[in-house]
């Protein structure tokens, strides 16, 4: 199979890649309509799919599961969760030859597979959902012609899409409709009714495509989603030990600093969070930035080249062939790293305090999400697909990193994520080692304000402030937070 | 805000006190203050006894019982316990039990003769998030009684207790007490371990000592009499005469049946009490009522004229109904304002996620004012006492004017003033038709109007009859016109 994205003529790559519209309330008026009475069928039952899953059976939809003949004999996990909520479940020769839609929510490895062994089996004129476009995008999985083929991507955790759901609203999601696959039109009002059916159209519903997606998604969750934040905690922390700070209270601020930074980012944007700090520490954020965004941008352009050639997909699927060995010796390497074996201190970190103590990871953030949502744009990505990658997941895998780390956020993202993340810090932090050598225990340990007086030149931080907030990702990021109303704060520990 | 001011109080060695009075009076303050878990000026003397072989500590038993996923997170919503799950997220029991131990040095030998006397025995594998409201303020009891602090102040020990836990709950403390644990409860209830000897109020920021338990009743402010918004006193519509109907239902997690072969049918305009002791499976019937749990699809149940899982979705169920229990605002959003969380009733959503017409959001005014919330209506949830947020959640209830009210213990951590305002309430709003199902282990507080009980034990049904129609409500009843529900 050849790269579909590569197959294409530079016009036609062009006009996919821009594809971006934020959808309005009123297009989702007709609720779940286009699905109602259809025969939803399900493949995979993990955290995503049962999720889901819920909350379609929940808006009157008919949903059931196929698994493999492994699992249901082995009466595996995913076997368990769907009976023991009472779906009903078969192998791929019972629920497909009847299903009207079926949902493919296995991870992007098994795609290829699931995809091969389901499509004879699908009737006449069916869809076929993904929540990523990999497998079609940079696999070049062909579909049969007469089967509509759509994406409904939740952007959040499978538990998070059931959580809100059930409290009456939902997450932020993003639609496609695969270009060469829509053969009766019907590809986007399915899309929006399976958007209603998960109740995704309360948070914020953006209709992109299948490379967009992609290839946005790719850059964001290797380079500052997972890549930039693990080696942002692993230098920080490092650097707090070498200068003698308390191992338990350095393990404390970069393990929950993270999340309560991007915090600020959530609501804020970038000048919110930058808003955090006094004015000195604000100017010295922005200037610690400025340098860190000149040293990481080839790096960040590199990715993203890579990733619009396919390059990137080609090297990891050799890994993927090859046993998946290069990510599992990561993922070991990662689990031995000074952070992650030293528990979080029994100290008490006030919440300003990670932003007074913390300012290199401020740093790191503006610089991470400015650079990827920079070079996104470049490469013809839209701003608003741009935005969503970069500045609205961070707080989202912050979280995770406050949970358990580093452990956990590579736990809870995609294997593709996580081979990205590698990648990217293998390559980042020899870059960053001369930066990192002038780095003293002002910008990361201790209180940035600590003994100065706190004056600042009135004309610099006018036009600091000025650059922060003119920047394309605070303007398009003032538009789209202002539609995601009641977003939920996340509680630290 | 100033909750308490030149408060003195001296506890002497063997009393053991009852902190009570009206609701959002400092109690709760005070009780932490003590076990130093809020700051406050002047001084706070505590002389351990050096002799004594229990812990020289001061322990603070919360009303509310914040566990925590495996991860340290508490992020779970009501309806999690229904959802079957593999990937495990909290802690069974016996692991809880085993980190609880290891923590505070306790032997594990020690803690079985308190599990076997309040009947947690039997729950020692399940998961933290499968327990009910009762089994999670059981469980808070057995660890308290297992360390024996010299202090240990609990705020509301009865709180979704059945009446069994309740009395060995009651000897329980009065070993402890005579083993040389000082009491402080904070409570309004009646029925007292023997050996509380001291009471107090908090009045005007300030502690008032009292001699008897009753005493303590002069001080609850009496609730003016208001008269309740005209929009409440018509009766709902009711779209069809059969709100719930249930053939055989069986619901069980894996090996565990929690429900078996339950048969109850409400109709339109009945008044059920629901009773059964804790973990007897109350609230999970509920939550099939409510559209709130999976396995519903699997069963034989009629909502309202239809047949579940016929296309109907969750919020097409759940826009008949108003529902209030310890877990719904146990998981509620506390991060809104008072408005906006009696608002979001309207919707059935957890906090408020559209702009409200004029016509309704008149209607949310109306109620802040009946319910005396006008003060505080711009405040987040979680600024304000329990009691309170409890009264808002009440609010919540009742402003659909919904066809059924489900009231699963609704008065904890009310006053007594506020209870009987309240159940007054649910009798006039019944006595214009509303259909009423009500969980109360007390039976000196419950509301009039009940006609019909129904008693689970161990998730089967075991008693259904008809009560007495009380003579007060009768009354109240022939003096609504339009009782007759109309469809």
């Amino acid at each position: 199979m050849a790269n579909y994205f590569n197959t294409l003529p530079l016009r036609e790559k062009l006009n996919q890649l821009g594809v971006c519209e934020f959808m309005d309330n009123a297009e989702f008026a007709d609720g779940v309509n286009a699905l109602k009475g259809k025969k939803i069928v399900v493949v995979g039952c993990g955290a995503q799919g049962l999720n889901q899953g819920l909350n379609l059976r929940d808006s009157g939809l008919d949903v059931s599961y196929t698994l493999r003949k492994e699992a249901i004999e082995g009466k595996r996990d995913s076997w368990k969760n769907a009976t023991e909520n009472n779906f009903k479940v078969g192998t791929y020769e019972e629920l497909i030859p009847s299903a009207d839609v079926v949902v493919n929510l296995t991870p992007d490895k098994q795609h290829t597979a699931v995809v091969n062994a389901i499509m004879p089996l699908m009737k006449q004129g069916s869809t076929l959902l993904y929540s990523h476009g990999f497998n079609i995008v940079e696999e070049g999985m062909q579909i049969r012609k007469d089967i509509t083929v759509i994406m409904v991507a939740p952007k959040c955790p499978g538990s998070e899409v059931r959580a809100e759901y059930v409290r009456g609203f939902g997450v932020p999601t993003l639609i496609a409709v695969h270009p060469e696959n829509d053969p009766e039109g019907k590809g986007l009002a399915q899309a929006k009714a399976y958007c209603v059916g998960t109740g995704g159209h309360r948070a914020g519903v953006l209709k992109s495509s299948f490379v967009a997606e992609v290839k946005s998604d790719l850059m964001g969750e290797q380079t500052i989603l997972c890549g930039l934040l693990q080696t942002g905690s692993i230098l920080s922390f490092d650097k707090m030990i070498e200068k003698g700070i308390d191992a338990g209270y350095a393990s404390k601020l970069v393990q929950y600093g993270v999340e309560v930074i991007t915090e600020a980012l959530k609501h804020g944007g970038v000048s919110g969070m930058m808003d955090r700090l006094s004015n000195v520490a604000k100017i010295k954020a922005f200037e610690v930035s400025e340098e860190l965004k000149d040293i990481m941008r080839p790096l960040f352009q590199k990715h993203q080249d890579d990733i619009m050639s396919g390059e990137f997909s080609r090297i990891m699927m050799e890994d993927w062939a090859n046993g998946d060995k290069n990510l599992l010796a990561w993922r070991a390497e990662t689990g031995e790293t000074a952070f992650e074996k030293t528990p979080a201190g029994d100290v008490k970190i006030g919440e300003q305090e990670y932003f007074d103590n913390y300012l290199l990871m401020v740093a790191f953030v503006r610089a991470g999400v400015e650079l990827a949502f920079e070079t996104m744009v470049e490469a013809g990505i839209k701003p608003e697909s741009a935005y969503y990658e970069s500045l609205h997941e961070t707080p989202l895998i912050a979280n995770t990193i406050a949970r358990k780390k580093l452990f956990e956020m590579n736990r809870v993202i995609s294997d593709t994520a996580e081979y990205g993340c590698y990648l990217f810090d293998q390559a980042c932090k020899p870059l960053l080692a001369d930066f990192m050598k002038k780095v003293d225990t002002d910008l990361v340990g201790k209180n940035f304000n600590e003994g100065k007086d706190g004056s600042v030149d009135n004309r610099r931080l006018v036009e600091i402030n000025e650059i922060l907030r003119s920047h394309q990702v605070e303007v398009v990021g003032v538009k789209l937070r202002k539609a995601m109303t009641a977003m939920k704060a996340i509680k630290t520990a | 805000m100033l909750v308490l001011e030149d408060l003195n109080w001296t506890i002497l060695s063997g009393e053991n006190w009852l902190l009570g009075g009206n609701s959002g009076n400092g109690k709760t303050s005070l009780g932490k203050v003590i076990a130093s878990l809020l700051p406050a000026s002047g001084s706070i003397k505590i002389t351990f006894n050096d002799t004594s072989k229990l812990p020289a500590k001061v322990l603070f038993v919360e009303s509310w019982y914040q566990f925590k996923n495996l991860e340290g997170v508490a992020n779970f919503y009501y309806q999690q316990r229904y959802t079957s799950q593999q990937a495990k997220e909290t802690l069974t029991v016996k692991a809880e039990l085993a980190y609880y131990a290891k923590e505070h040095h306790l032997n594990i030998a020690d803690v079985e003769s308190i599990l076997n006397r309040l009947d947690f025995t039997s729950l020692q594998n399940s998961q933290l998030i499968e327990l009910s409201s009762g089994e999670h303020k059981k469980l808070q009891l057995v660890k308290a009684l297992w360390l024996k602090p010299q202090v240990l102040i609990i705020d509301q020990p009865y709180t979704g207790l059945d009446l069994k836990s309740r009395k060995n709950l009651n000897l329980l403390l009065d070993e402890a007490a005579s083993a040389g644990v000082t009491l402080i409860l904070i409570s309004n209830d009646d029925d007292l371990p023997s050996s509380i000897n001291r009471f107090a109020t908090i009045v005007d920021k300030k502690l008032v000592a009292v001699n008897t338990k009753t005493d303590l009743q002069q001080f609850i402010p009496l609730r003016e009499n208001k008269t309740i918004p005209a929009f409440l006193r018509t009766s709902p519509v009711y779209s069809s005469q059969q709100i719930a109907k249930m053939e055989n239902i069986q619901i069980s997690y894996g090996e565990k049946q929690v429900l078996k072969n339950i048969n109850w049918e409400v109709k339109a305009g009945e008044k059920w009490l629901l009773q059964g002791h804790n973990g007897s499976g109350k609230s999970t019937l509920l939550s099939l009522i409510n559209g709130d749990h999976p396995q519903s699809y699997a069963n034989t149940l009629y909502l309202f004229g239809n047949k579940r899982g016929s296309g109907e979705s969750i919020w097409d169920i759940k826009q008949h109904i108003g529902l209030i229990s310890p877990e719904f605002h146990w998981y509620f959003d506390a991060s809104a304002t008072v408005w906006e969380s009696i608002a979001s009733g309207l919707y059935d959503s957890v906090g408020l996620f559209r702009q409200l017409p004029y016509s309704k959001s008149i209607l949310v005014d109306e109620l802040v004012e009946y319910f005396g919330l006008t003060e505080e209506k711009s405040r987040l949830l979680n600024t304000l006492p329990l009691g309170t947020q409890r009264l808002v959640l009440l609010a919540r209830t009742i402003i659909k004017n919904p066809e059924l009210l489900i009231l699963d213990e609704p008065c904890q951590g009310l006053d007594k003033q506020q209870t009987k305002h309240f159940n007054q309430l649910v009798d006039e709003l019944c006595s214009n038709g509303m259909t009423l199902i009500y969980v109360g282990h007390f039976e000196s507080q419950l509301p009039n109007c009940l006609e019909k009980k129904i008693v689970l034990e161990n998730g089967e049904v075991i008693l259904i009859e008809e009560l007495k129609t009380d003579k007060a409500y009768k009354q109240l009843k022939d003096y609504a016109l339009n009782f007759e529900p109309s469809l």
